[in-house]
């Protein structure tokens, strides 16, 4: 675990502001209770229609959609984007032709990560930048200091170039919001209502044309782990007809619980969670490193990463354990123990179909693929607590395993 | 959904009363929040609880929720279906879902509970 630095620091204080319904507020009124429907990252957003495991098994078996207007979508524009990119993002921003995308980090000076993000650049000097829904303030903040001179750039002088919110509804005809089509039916969904050829667009590429209608960015990216899979970049005044138009075809409208168990189930790190978060985990340690290139002459936090590059010695991993019913579900926080040790902790969990998936964060040399490891299941009442199981565990302390599970690839496409 | 005839808390647990034995388990509205669930810890036999003293824990994949008892007493049977089923309570909570039978020991508790038109009343108002 590395220990937050204050040295280059960005520290950013959000705004404490009431939740506000997404874009698609009133579709997802009409297709579930209110019951079903919480706050997310200050948007209020469905946790599911029908059901997580049925949403799961959609996606894995047909195609489902989800709102993902929530998350932030930046524009930088002008001469100077690339360069200013390339020095704010871990990964070779030089290298991405346009119609391509590419998953990258932003750090402070102090190596933090802010974000992790997927950049799309849709000419030479033209990028669009998608960000974490939570994070959205923080980097616009962080983008704005670094256009002000007023967060660390290590000494460097770095390009600056224009960002604009492509969500803000002054942004005029090129507003843009994301809808996920995700699963093996994608294709053929789309191919319903639009007349482009997206059989062709390979993994990280996108094209720009209609879809029933509505001009969008049709990028073949996701979260889910579908080998099939878009994100389609729609205006918010065409986001609902858009939402509707893939329900009639045949997706199926699916909520933040089965965003959250498909991603967990294809090993995709959640910010807070698999990275940064109160394990401060690095993009090395969460199995990411080849997305920051210490090759690169220069960008934000290379000094900070490059030295947490070498010496790590944690590591995420996935982990297989039985999610037959009546199994009691693992949990964040609940200790990973091999041979009687606490070697780490379980970061994020779900069920999918008969097995729980868990992320977990422990010691690197412990968490070899095909090795057996336990968990032990933290107090989950007072009864618990009174009964003398813990409320937290050390990297270290000795513990009896509750259930056993083993390691499987970090890992899977689906 | 709310059942008439039963007694509810405002933590969303109900009980049925049959001369001295309450019948408990949690509403609806409770298995609505919670999703599916995949695992509950029952109380064993002969545990002495008070009103509001905590007797189970329900889990769904997203949440961990305990259960507090409506009423003071002694369990007399847990429903032992839920250890392998715990599904059932999606399917029926007020009915195959039951979670446990609780021998009253003091009936004056009842007073502090609601009834189905009043617990109505208390779900509009959240």
């Amino acid at each position: 675990m590395a220990i937050k630095s204050e040295k280059g620091a960005f520290i950013f204080e959000p705004a404490n502001q009431p939740p506000a319904g997404s874009v698609l507020y009133e579709e997802h009124l009409k297709l579930t209770d209110k019951s079903h429907i919480a706050e997310f990252a200050g948007y209020l957003m469905p946790l599911w229609y029908s059901s997580i495991s049925e949403e799961h098994a959609a996606v894995r078996q047909k195609a489902g959609i989800f709102d993902c207007t929530h998350m932030g979508a930046l524009e930088v524009s002008g001469k100077d984007a690339e360069g200013f990119l390339n020095a704010v993002a871990t990964n070779n921003v030089a290298l991405l032709k346009s119609g391509a995308a590419q998953y990258n980090y932003i750090l402070d000076a102090a190596g933090n990560v802010l974000d992790d993000i997927i950049i799309y650049r849709r000419s030479a000097d033209k990028f669009m930048v998608v960000v974490n829904a939570a994070n959205e303030p923080k980097v616009k903040a962080y983008l704005s200091a670094l256009q002000n001179g007023k967060a660390s750039t290590e000494g460097r002088q770095i390009k600056i170039a224009p960002v604009r919110d492509m969500r803000d509804t002054k942004s005029g005809a090129d507003c843009r919001v994301d809808i996920a089509l995700q699963g093996p039916e994608s294709v053929e969904i789309l191919n319903r209502i639009t007349g482009q050829c997206v059989r062709d667009l390979k993994s990280f590429t996108f094209l720009e044309g209609k879809i029933a209608g509505a001009n969008c960015i049709i990028a073949r990216t996701g979260y889910t782990g579908a080998k099939i899979g878009f994100e389609i970049f729609v205006h918010p005044r065409d986001a609902a007809k858009l939402w509707r138009r893939l329900i009639e075809v045949g997706a199926i409208p699916c909520g933040l619980g089965a965003r959250d168990s498909l991603r967990v189930e294809a090993g995709l790190p959640l910010y807070g969670h698999e990275l940064d978060g109160p394990y401060n985990i690095s993009p090395f340690e969460a199995g990411y490193g080849w997305a920051v290139k210490l090759d690169k002459e220069f960008f934000i936090g290379k000094a900070a990463i490059e030295k947490i590059a070498k010496s790590y010695n944690m590591k995420v991993a996935r982990v297989e354990l039985s999610g037959e019913k009546g199994v009691r579900p693992v949990r964040q926080n609940d200790g990973i123990i091999v041979n009687g040790v606490c070697a780490g902790w379980v970061l994020s969990s779900a069920t999918a179909g008969t097995r729980q998936i868990a992320l977990v964060y422990a010691e690197k040399d412990k968490i070899a693929e095909g090795n057996a490891v336990g968990v032990y299941y933290l107090a989950r009442s007072e009864s618990q607590k009174a009964k003398g199981k813990k409320e937290s565990v050390k990297k270290g302390e000795k513990l009896e395993p509750e259930i056993t599970g083993k390691i499987i690839s970090r890992f899977e496409k689906f | 959904m709310v059942v008439k005839g039963l007694f509810y808390t405002d933590q969303h647990e109900w009980a049925k009363v049959e001369g001295d034995i309450a019948t408990i388990g949690i509403t609806d509205h409770a298995q609505e929040q919670l999703g599916e669930l995949t695992f509950v810890e029952l109380p064993d036999v002969g545990k002495e609880v008070k009103q509001k003293g905590e007797i189970a824990v329900v889990e769904s994949s997203k949440a961990a929720s305990d259960v507090y008892s409506p009423v003071a007493g002694k369990v007399t049977e847990a429903n032992t279906q839920l250890k392998t089923k715990p599904e059932i309570i999606n399917e029926d909570c007020y009915g195959a879902g039951w979670i446990c039978k609780i021998r009253i020991t003091d009936k004056v508790s009842l007073e502090n509970l609601m009834d189905s038109t009043q617990y109505e009343e208390y779900l509009k108002g959240l």
